[in-house]
């Protein structure tokens, strides 16, 4: 069963069309990988189904409740979580301060320091001094507490180093299996496809793919093939 | 020497009224990242509602809550259409955007109240508080300055101490981060708008019956405002406080010199200047340029 429903989603950027007609789920306590090459309307996508810019056409559902019209942040208070790319941390607060911003009733700091215990040692410090891998982890953390039912992330292993990808890879299938529903943007198709379940594949703005990961991951030909265009649409 | 110091004395009335004119500007500044124009005038309309009202027959009191109501309501105006047309916008956008809107602010402003024409504004706080090096401080004066650091203490304490404030200051560096993680941006900002309106309004009401009360003047307080804010480097409060506080009682000196007292209108924009050439930091004022 979908927690998480966009039908035929069309986004713009300044009257040109970059995403058409794309539908996409997710689903509660599963890692959907959303795939494609640079230009393919990925982040387009998400920044759609956030809200950061309105969707020119089709519908977004969060169990049942319509989205498409709802600013960014009532869609967030609804349960639709979404890490923007390039660590949006706000850089003048402190590690804890980022923390509490968005915390929701029911969720408590330490259950981020209990996810990323490098952080406790941060909490005093301004999140614009952190490393990069430290503020992709803040970021990740700050949006957790929110309390969200669907968390979307895009390009989460950007600049990062392996380790802590790897790191950040493990810690979203940890996530994923105590329930939570994750939409990931990712360049590193092959580590995605490993801890993902279901994929997505974007072209020019069009879903080519829609299946398992696993097929993707044993033919990484195909994969080649969706990002080129030589392949023709699954789904 | 005591010619001098009445003169700077006398300066401090204006001074309460730029240092929370320049607080308030640094507060929109800070928390909704605007170079707020209109500031001055915002208050100016709330003012006039209390000339209004009290040139009507009403109660003076009544008078300057409504006219207090009337500035809140004038800031919740501009902010709904800041935050609903150009929340996203650059800097330099939305301070152009204010002051089309002081323009237009002014143009109804003069309209509505009769241009030039002289209205009475009721001295709200008469009298002397105490005696300054034998020099009389109206109470005026101390009230403005009170105002002044009353709102710094406040704005000061609610940024560091309250969720509220801690939104705001997420929201100040980045409003779309802030909202996804549900903050209401939107209220939070028209909010900001709201307490600079009411504020504001009450200091241009103590400081009105020293000024000549035509909406233009008023409005054109700004220009003080600015230069004080600017002298904290739009960041801090308790610079811009005493900025505007040293530019009053700089103003009121200059006062008491007859060659060159007429030209004394002429101190906030040397402050820019100076400022200006001095930090050749002025990136934010380069935005409202």
């Amino acid at each position: 069963m979908s927690i998480f429903k966009a039908n035929s989603v069309s986004v713009n950027r300044a009257e040109l069309a970059i995403v058409n007609d794309v539908d996409l789920q997710v689903e509660r306590g599963t890692i959907s990988v959303l795939l494609g090459a640079n230009g393919a309307g990925k982040t387009t996508l998400l920044e759609g189904l956030s809200g950061v810019i309105r969707i020119a056409g089709g519908t977004i559902e969060l169990e049942g409740q319509p989205l498409q019209r709802a600013r960014p942040g009532a869609r967030a208070r609804a349960g639709l979580g979404y890490v923007e790319q390039g660590r949006t941390v706000f850089r003048e607060l402190t590690t804890e301060e980022n923390l509490r911003v968005g915390l929701h009733d029911s969720a408590d700091i330490s259950e981020a320091y209990a996810l990323f215990p490098e952080l406790v040692q941060r909490q005093d410090v301004p999140a614009g001094l952190l490393s990069g891998g430290e503020q992709q982890m803040l970021v990740i953390a700050r949006a957790l507490l929110t309390r969200p039912k669907v968390l979307m992330i895009d390009e989460m292993s950007a600049g990062l180093a392996p380790v802590i990808v790897g790191r950040l890879m493990q810690t979203m299938r940890k996530l994923a299996d105590e329930g939570l529903a994750i939409l990931l943007v990712e360049q590193f198709a092959a580590l995605a496809l490993d801890v993902g379940d279901r994929a997505y594949v974007m072209r020019r703005g069009r879903m080519v793919y829609d299946g398992d990961c696993k097929t993707l991951l044993d033919a990484p030909d195909k994969l080649h093939d969706f990002y080129l265009g030589s392949a023709n649409t699954e789904g | 020497m005591n010619s001098l110091l009445t003169s700077a004395v006398a300066g401090l009335t204006a001074a309460g009224a730029y240092a929370l004119l320049g607080v308030c500007a640094v507060f929109t500044y800070r928390l909704v990242a605007v170079v707020n124009f209109t500031g001055a005038a915002i208050g100016t309309a709330g003012t006039f509602v209390l000339i209004t009202l009290y040139d009507a027959g009403f109660p003076l009191w009544p008078s300057v809550f409504a006219g207090i109501a009337g500035g809140t309501i004038a800031g919740v105006l501009i902010g709904f259409v800041m935050t609903t047309w150009f929340a996203e916008s650059a800097a330099s956008t939305k301070a152009a955007v204010t002051v089309a809107l002081l323009v237009g602010l002014i143009a109804i402003g003069l309209r509505l109240t009769g241009g030039q024409h002289p209205h009475v504004m009721p001295d709200l706080f008469p009298g002397s508080a105490f005696r300054l090096a034998g020099v009389e401080v109206t109470i005026a004066s101390a009230l403005t300055i009170g105002l002044a650091v009353l709102f710094t203490l406040l704005a000061d304490w609610f940024l560091n101490l309250t969720r509220t404030g801690l939104h705001l200051r997420a929201l100040s560096e980045r409003p779309m981060a802030a909202e996804l993680l549900g903050v209401r941006v939107k209220l939070l900002s028209i909010f900001v708008w709201a307490v600079t309106g009411s504020f504001t309004a009450f200091a241009l009401m103590i400081i009105a019956p020293q000024r000549s009360p035509n909406f233009m003047t008023l409005s054109l307080l700004v220009v003080p405002a600015l230069a004080a804010a600017l002298v904290g480097l739009f960041r801090s409060f308790w610079i811009a406080l005493a900025g505007g506080i040293v530019l009053g009682v700089v103003e009121g000196l200059v006062s008491g010199f007859d060659g060159v007292s007429q030209y004394r209108g002429a101190i906030p924009f040397l402050v820019i200047l100076g400022v200006l050439l001095w930090s050749q930091r002025g990136a934010r004022w380069d935005d409202a340029r």
